[in-house]
């Protein structure tokens, strides 16, 4: 039983991680930087001097594992769910991180100029989105009553909480474009920095990243349908199909409209991050405080 | 429950002996910080074992544990910052070097 | 089968906090160190789980995730040697060799003749940046590791600048030589005989009191709603009070990190350093001398970047 089901979690990364690629590379054109989704060398292995021979290849591996941790919890249809935790978004929020820590640890680990900056810049990357992206989970949680992500799609049967909290929304897709390093936010993986953690990466450790960047911004959809356009829940379509639209649909929405602007810096995130997105967090918690004081939304 | 609270309490004392060892042998003022650090969450795994094994139905002690952590975090922050005016004052990390107030 | 498998999950979790821990402790490189803390502290996570405290775990590898790779930064930073390079082939004690493998690993192109692993990148740093400090096992090297200064090696370049530096300022008293390199103090053998010591008797009065008032209760698996309900209601005050600490600490490390507004002694050449725009990494004089010596870039790095905007 468990063991089929975390069969079927994993299949679900691969499959979802192979049209990730394929709905990513429909949006970069020749002369933009492709960031994560950037070319690597999977015939050949590197073989970096100086690399630290523990860290590197463990970056990749943590970075898979913590997305594929992630995944667990998302609901592809009705009972349709790896298991359904009581913590299921929190959860997220933290294993999430573990894709951070295999950067960090892989950009290290290489050990060349630019890997080492790439783990700086991708640091600081996480310093920028994890507040304002805790806010943007916590319009959702309030209203919804619960932390568990069958619970949130449930509590929103009626009405998607993309409509009562549109700034939690816009919130939570400019976030989400620096939790997955894409468009504007690419920094870390840019062409001036060699690619980063993809510039040093070859042959396994190259597929490996490729599964988990890719896994990312899967994660970042579905996490985002889950939350504000009510996951699998719909009329004729059965249960998976909508999750699958929904996801797809919100991911390429993401990724037209962080192609919209022009790529921003490492130390621009952090003052868009602290100077705009917090507080708009906090102004949006209370708006969705105040609406629940007003009856509105699913618990009242 | 199959593992004893024995058990748990075994690896919170191996944890403490090592947090003890960082914080006197190590020579840079951040490893002593992690090695707190170790010390807090033996700590902590010694409150959420006798938790679990003694009083499940009382969730205090879970209140007690998130409190320490986030008085870890505070403590990092704050030594941190201390580490980082020190080194900015004396070009040097080493706890041995801070030797103003020997008598 | 539950029975077994609570066995073998309390088993991995409790060593990897424990080995984590030890690894912290005794390897030569600063950033390793903080990786082994946060798998600890990973592993405690993991038993705080099994002993079905989920929220507290979590909190915990989320708090410790994004604090501990920000004060790994920091580290990097104010240490020595970060990457553990100059450390890496000196005298270790076998645990501290086994944490501190693959630091500095043996480069065929570089290192042919030399026998030694060690004596390779982070060695010959050190040696072109201050001949003057002593280094017991690298003396005899220096010419001829200076030949071979090639690879691009960030983890050494950041020892060897911070050091420089500190070697500017600090070089007149000659404080420290030998040993300056390492991370522990002297008194370590008596520090490792205590932490047996305090170890032994933790464990010891474990086992001679060993009947703790146990139950069979189970506790509710939400705890995290009641926990809540704890903080928000009877724990209020305590509540409150964290959050007004932590609001108090940043302020404080906000105040603490600033540079000082008046002239403290001998600390303004420091304050203008700190103060002065950073050096562009691509100024750093080691990447001339990466190119100079052949430095040996890795296989395939050229077709790399020839097609590297391009969509893979």
């Amino acid at each position: 039983m468990g063991v089929a089901a975390a069969l079927a979690v994993l299949g679900a990364l691969l499959g979802g991680a192979a049209l990730t690629l394929a709905v990513e590379h429909a949006f970069v054109r020749i002369d933009q930087e492709a960031g994560p989704a950037r070319h690597t060398e999977l015939r050949h292995n590197l073989q970096l001097p100086n690399a630290d021979r523990w860290l590197l290849p463990a970056g990749p591996v943590v970075a898979l594992a913590g997305v594929a941790l992630a995944m667990v919890v998302l609901p592809l249809g009705p009972g349709l769910i790896g298991r359904d935790l009581g913590i299921g978004l929190f959860y997220v929020i933290v294993v999430v991180d573990f894709v951070v820590l295999g950067l960090a640890l892989a950009g290290w680990g290489a050990n060349t100029p630019e890997g080492v900056e790439a783990c700086y810049r991708i640091v600081a990357q996480l310093v920028a989105y994890v507040v304002p992206l805790g806010l943007a989970y916590v319009g959702v949680i309030m209203m919804a009553r619960s932390l568990s992500t069958v619970v949130v799609v449930d509590a929103q049967r009626g009405l998607w909480f993309v409509v009562l909290q549109p700034l939690g929304f816009l919130l939570y897709v400019v976030t989400g474009l620096m939790q997955s390093y894409r468009a504007p936010f690419l920094e870390p993986f840019a062409a001036s920095l060699g690619g980063g953690v993809l510039g040093v990466v070859g042959g396994w450790s190259a597929l490996v990243w490729r599964v988990a960047l890719a896994g990312v911004l899967l994660v970042v959809a579905a996490v985002g349908a889950v939350l504000y356009l009510g996951g699998p829940s719909g009329p004729w379509l059965p249960g998976w199909a909508w999750m699958l639209a929904k996801t797809y649909g919100l991911m390429a929405l993401m990724l037209g409209l962080g192609r919209l602007v022009r790529p921003l810096s490492t130390a621009e995130t952090l003052a868009l991050s602290w100077k705009i997105l917090i507080p708009l967090g906090l102004v949006n918690v209370l708006l969705v405080g105040g609406l629940i004081l007003l009856g509105v939304g699913p618990g009242a | 429950m199959t593992v004893p609270l024995t058990a748990y309490l075994v690896v919170a004392a191996l944890l403490f002996a090592i947090g003890v060892y960082t914080v006197v042998a190590q020579r840079s003022a951040v490893m002593v910080l992690m090695g707190v650090e170790v010390l807090l969450n033996a700590i902590g795994l010694n409150v959420v074992a006798f938790w679990r094994f003694t009083a499940p139905t009382d969730y205090s002690a879970q209140v007690l544990a998130i409190l320490v952590v986030t008085v870890g975090a505070i403590e990092m922050a704050i030594g941190l910052a201390l580490v980082l005016l020190l080194y900015r004052q004396r070009r040097t990390v080493e706890v041995d070097a801070y030797t103003d107030l020997n008598g | 089968m539950m029975a077994a498998f609570d066995i073998l999950a309390f088993g991995a979790c409790s060593f990897v906090a424990v080995a984590g821990a030890l690894g912290m402790a005794t390897t030569m490189s600063m950033f390793r160190s903080g990786i082994f803390l946060m798998a600890s502290f990973i592993g405690v996570a993991g038993l705080f789980i099994l002993l079905s405290a989920d929220l507290i775990g979590l909190l915990q590898v989320m708090m410790y995730i994004g604090g501990f790779l920000v004060m790994i930064l920091f580290m990097v930073l104010v240490m020595h040697d970060p990457g553990g390079a100059m450390m890496a082939g000196m005298e270790l004690s076998p645990l501290e060799r086994w944490f501190s493998k693959g630091l500095v690993p043996r480069d065929e192109a570089t290192s042919a003749g030399q026998d030694d692993p060690a004596s390779g990148e982070g060695r010959s740093h050190a040696g072109n940046r201050h001949e003057g400090h002593a280094m017991p096992h690298g003396e005899g090297r220096h010419g001829h590791a200076r030949d071979h200064g090639g690879g691009a090696m960030p983890h050494g370049a950041h020892g060897g600048h911070a050091e420089h530096r500190h070697a500017d300022h600090q070089h007149g008293d000659g404080g420290h030589g030998g040993m300056d390199m390492s991370m522990v103090t002297p008194v370590r053998p008596l520090a490792a005989w205590l932490a047996a010591a305090a170890g032994v008797v933790l464990v010891g009065m474990l086992f001679l009191r060993p009947a703790w008032p146990v139950t069979d209760a189970v506790p509710d698996p939400d705890s995290a709603r009641r926990v809540g309900n704890l903080l928000m209601d009877k724990y209020m005050v305590a509540f409150e009070g964290a959050g007004f600490l932590i609001l108090i600490g940043i302020f404080g490390a906000v105040l603490l990190a600033r540079p000082s507004t008046h002239p403290d002694d001998p600390s303004r050449a420091a304050k203008a350093a700190v103060d002065a725009k950073p050096e562009a990494i691509r100024d750093d004089r080691l990447a001339p001398l990466a190119e100079a010596g052949g430095a040996p870039e890795p296989e395939h790095h050229g077709s790399h970047h020839g097609h590297e905007d391009h969509v893979g």
